[in-house]
């Protein structure tokens, strides 16, 4: 049976704290450059709540891998398991990975001149351990899940708010984020 | 692949466990220790990037002389040389003042191992010197706390998990104490609401399902107006009068003194809110309150924690599982002081009802010069006879954190030798004449106890130390050594020794009993937890003279303070600089220490109300000016939520800025401290600016 695995992240445990974009930086030994996990800070505001929350993102494995689809070298697979992998071997850095996809992923690893993305920590896994970004979170919010055993309506897909993200169908999924109650101070307009 | 146990060592909440990987002597990766219950396998971003830290190429690897102070021209000296420049310096300051308190030790928590108490060690040795007394950090909260509690103690954080109600209170976990979030939200899985009360909308707040902005400094009067509505509706413990004292009086202030037009008036907070909160907080059990340490660092913080305090009295919340009002502990740190006390290493008080943190205070020989750590500057200045001539800077940045610069210049006019030993340049170092390169935790033994969590634990060496950075405990052998060489019998600090060995005589009998240990080598195998109750005060009796949960104090009568909890207000700010000033902790550093390998921003960042930048005209990332009498700061503006407009932050990042944050900063003084820690606290949060753009 093909799995699709895929990361999970409950914004209402992310402190945006950065734990796993360090981890993913420093065990992976990345080049400065090739920041492969990144933070973004949302803030929406109405008359008596705000909802503040982080994102934590990385390549996000996709159903549909426009990676996969524009390389024209053959440099990218989709594992059984659903990972997305880049073969390093087969790569010429022409960049078309790099183009197109919609979130950013692929980076140009500058001591290579080939794309490098990030691999799941496939090896990890393939011996029974999480990556290192899920095995660094502090309070159990980014998970790496089969995403087929989890129900549609607990899920939101913030990450691809728009329908043309969609078609690529990432593997990563936000529950909803709890706003916190404000009172005594104005917002701004 | 080795293993190694390390700890972490900064002046934090979570005090973790690590496990340190090495491969052929490199050290390789760092990860939290799986079997430490409140590490849980986790450390923070500051700690994931120890092994850059260690091998980081801005390290000093060998003594250095600076030829002039500031100029930067930095040599590299033998250790030999370095040694017998400060041996024969303490020496010859000796014959001409006959007497050692020419020589002045500044040192905190830099890095909180007991054996870099070798330090106060190795000065005691020398003789009667001068040293700092009290903390900049927890002062006024830990006098308050020992008021009313009697010791200075709290819950297992654990406990927290049990919560139906927590209210993080001036307190910011989600950036300062990350290993306490996944118990909150265990609690908030099992039902529990959390509410957050602070000066801004912090990456906490936004966790929680309530924010309440409180205007700073007025927390106090916050407490004491829930207080009265408790009263009010008849929401206080029915058995107060079995193990409490004064709460007649207490009624009889919250009656008379306190109104809730007037709280309310005063701390922004409203009191259709202040009343449901109340009430939500008098009729949940368990109910915690954990207050944070910015509460207290205002010239009327002991009386807020005290007030807090006596809100969670009078609510019943003490003693209650899951309950309680928690600030800290250091009930965990009765090690036997024989490396502070060379003389008289087998005869420690080690029944002492205050043990503390900051060895100095405790075993202090009364011929040393006691100066606050919070003026040491002006202290110092004001020694006389005779002067301070060297000054010795140990586990401290204060060029960078102290208020008052301007006579921190002067004292280093005057002083003949300031010796830094650290990692990395500071503020500090650019005005020393030697710098002494010491090993991080990876590349010595220590022992280290938590002041949140119950854990005390042994600190391995992973690899050997990088360059020819030495352990503070063996520069103090070291100086010991050199001063008894060139003049035999001027040190009585031992010449030499053993790590292990010495961390080993520092689990006396009592720590032993604490630990549940026969003998000390058993905490080589593994941390271990204080065998001390998971609630704290769970059968009510408390250590006060009355053994009761006192709301009438005698002892803070006899300190010259209000018997009983009651409200003062902060300083208020003038027409010359209207704006108060707070710089909180940043996640990314703990005070100055800092972890990445460079700076992010070349400003500090102001947070400010929008409706503030509004009015001086201001947009995001607009340059503007901050000035008071000390000093003046460029900024970069940056609009903050929930923040009230009459408050500005600046949060302590790592900034390659040309003036330090503390150029604004005086030194006012706390209300409490001087009873339990020798001095007030420094009351950082009554700094107050002005504003303009540039």
């Amino acid at each position: 049976m093909v799995k699709q695995l895929g990361f999970v992240l409950d914004v209402n445990r992310c402190l945006g704290c950065g734990a796993c974009a360090k981890a993913c930086q420093n065990r992976n030994q990345l080049a400065p450059s090739l920041v492969r996990r990144k933070i973004r800070k949302i803030e929406k505001f109405s008359k008596d709540h705000i909802e503040m929350f982080y994102l934590s993102t990385a390549c996000n494995h996709c159903g549909n891998p426009e990676c996969l689809r524009v390389c024209p070298s053959g440099a990218y697979a989709k594992r059984r398991d659903g990972i997305v992998l880049h073969l390093s071997e087969k790569c010429t850095g022409c960049k078309s990975c790099v183009a197109s996809c919609p979130f950013g992923a692929p980076l140009i690893n500058p001591q290579t001149n080939k794309a490098s993305k990030c691999q799941l920590c496939y090896e990890r896994l393939d011996r029974g351990m999480p990556p290192f970004c899920v095995q660094a979170c502090l309070t159990g919010a980014l998970r790496l899940k089969e995403l087929k055993d989890i129900p549609d309506n607990k899920l939101l897909r913030l990450t691809a708010p728009a329908p043309s993200l969609r078609l690529t169908r990432p593997s990563v999924f936000y529950k909803p984020p709890r706003a916190t109650k404000v009172s005594g101070f104005l917002f701004p307009k | 692949m080795k293993f190694h146990q390390s700890i972490c060592p900064r002046n934090c909440y979570d005090t973790c466990s690590i496990i340190s990987t090495t491969h052929k002597g490199v050290l390789i990766s760092v990860e939290g220790n799986p079997h430490h219950e409140y590490t849980s396998g986790k450390l923070c971003p500051k700690a994931l990037d120890d092994v850059k830290k260690v091998y980081s190429p801005q390290r000093i690897r060998y003594p250095m002389r600076q030829r002039g102070r500031y100029s930067g021209f930095w040599e590299r000296i033998s250790w030999d040389e370095a040694l017998t420049l400060i041996a024969e310096k303490i020496l010859s300051l000796k014959e001409t003042y006959g007497s050692s308190l020419p020589l002045a030790l500044n040192k905190y928590s830099g890095n909180f191992g007991v054996l870099h108490n070798a330090m106060e060690g190795l000065f005691t040795g020398i003789g009667a010197t001068t040293r700092t007394v009290g903390s900049p950090c927890w002062s006024a909260g830990v006098e308050a706390q020992t008021y009313d509690f009697g010791t200075f103690f709290c819950s297992d954080p654990l406990d927290m998990a049990k919560a139906n109600l927590i209210w993080l209170w001036g307190v910011n976990p989600a950036w300062t104490a990350v290993h306490q979030m996944p118990i909150i939200f265990d609690a908030i899985d099992g039902g529990a609401k959390v509410v957050c009360f602070d000066t801004h909308f912090s990456a906490t707040a936004a966790r929680a399902h309530r924010y309440v902005q409180v205007r700073p400094g007025t927390d106090g009067l916050l407490a004491l107006g829930f207080a009265k509505v408790l009263l009010e509706e008849n929401l206080i413990d029915s058995n107060l009068s079995s193990y409490t004292l004064g709460h007649e009086e207490f009624f009889h202030y919250l009656e008379n003194e306190i109104s809730l037009d007037n709280c309310s008036e005063i701390t922004g907070v409203s009191i259709s809110t202040i009343r449901e909160l109340a009430l939500e907080y008098g009729k949940t059990h368990p109910a915690c309150i954990w207050a944070g340490f910015g509460l207290q660092r205002y010239t009327n913080g002991g009386q807020t924690l005290r007030a807090i305090d006596a809100l969670g009295a009078l609510a019943g919340h003490l003693g209650e599982q899951g309950g309680g009002v928690q600030y800290a502990q250091f009930q965990t740190w009765r090690f036997s002081g024989a490396i502070q006390n060379p003389a008289h290493p087998f005869n420690i008080s080690s029944n002492t009802d205050h043990p503390s943190i900051d060895s100095l205070t405790q075993n202090q020989k009364q011929t040393d010069r006691l100066l606050n750590i919070n003026r040491f500057s002006e202290e110092a200045l004001s020694c006389t006879d005779p002067p301070v001539k060297i000054l010795w800077i140990s586990g401290r940045n204060p060029l960078s954190q102290d208020g008052n610069l301007q006579q921190w210049k002067k004292l280093i006019n005057q002083l003949d030798l300031i010796v830094v030993n650290d990692l990395f340049h500071s503020k500090s170092s650019e005005a020393a004449d030697l710098f002494l390169p010491i090993t991080t935790h990876y590349e010595h033994w220590d022992l280290n106890a938590g002041y949140w969590h119950y854990w005390v634990g042994v600190n391995e060496p992973a690899i050997l130390p990088i360059g020819e950075s030495r352990s503070d405990i063996q520069i103090a052998w070291d100086v010991s050594s050199k001063l008894n060489e060139l003049e035999p019998g001027s040190c009585i600090f031992p010449t030499s020794g053993d790590e292990k060995e010495t961390l080993l005589r520092e689990l006396g009998p009592q720590m032993l009993d604490i630990l549940g240990l026969k003998k000390p080598e058993e905490i080589l195998k593994a941390p271990v937890r204080a065998n001390f109750p998971s609630t704290a005060w769970e059968n009510r009796i408390f250590a006060t003279p009355s053994g009761r949960y006192e709301f009438f104090s005698s002892q803070a009568s006899n300190a010259r303070l209000s018997p009983l909890p009651i409200f003062v207000p902060p300083l208020n700010p003038s027409i010359d600089a209207p704006l108060r000033l707070l710089t909180p902790h940043h996640y990314s550093t703990i005070n100055s220490q800092v972890y990445a390998s460079g700076a992010d921003n070349s400003d500090y960042v102001l947070h400010l109300a929008p409706e503030l930048a509004q009015r001086h005209n201001l947009a995001v990332g607009d340059r503007a000016q901050i000035w008071n009498k000390s000093g003046l700061l460029e900024v970069v503006i940056q609009p903050l939520l929930g923040i009230s407009a009459d408050t500005v932050i600046i949060f302590q990042e790592q900034v390659e800025a040309n003036s330090p944050l503390n150029c604004l900063i005086g030194t006012p003084l706390t209300d409490m401290g001087q009873l339990i820690l020798g001095a007030p606290g420094f009351a950082l949060n009554e700094t107050f600016v002005n504003l303009r753009k540039l």
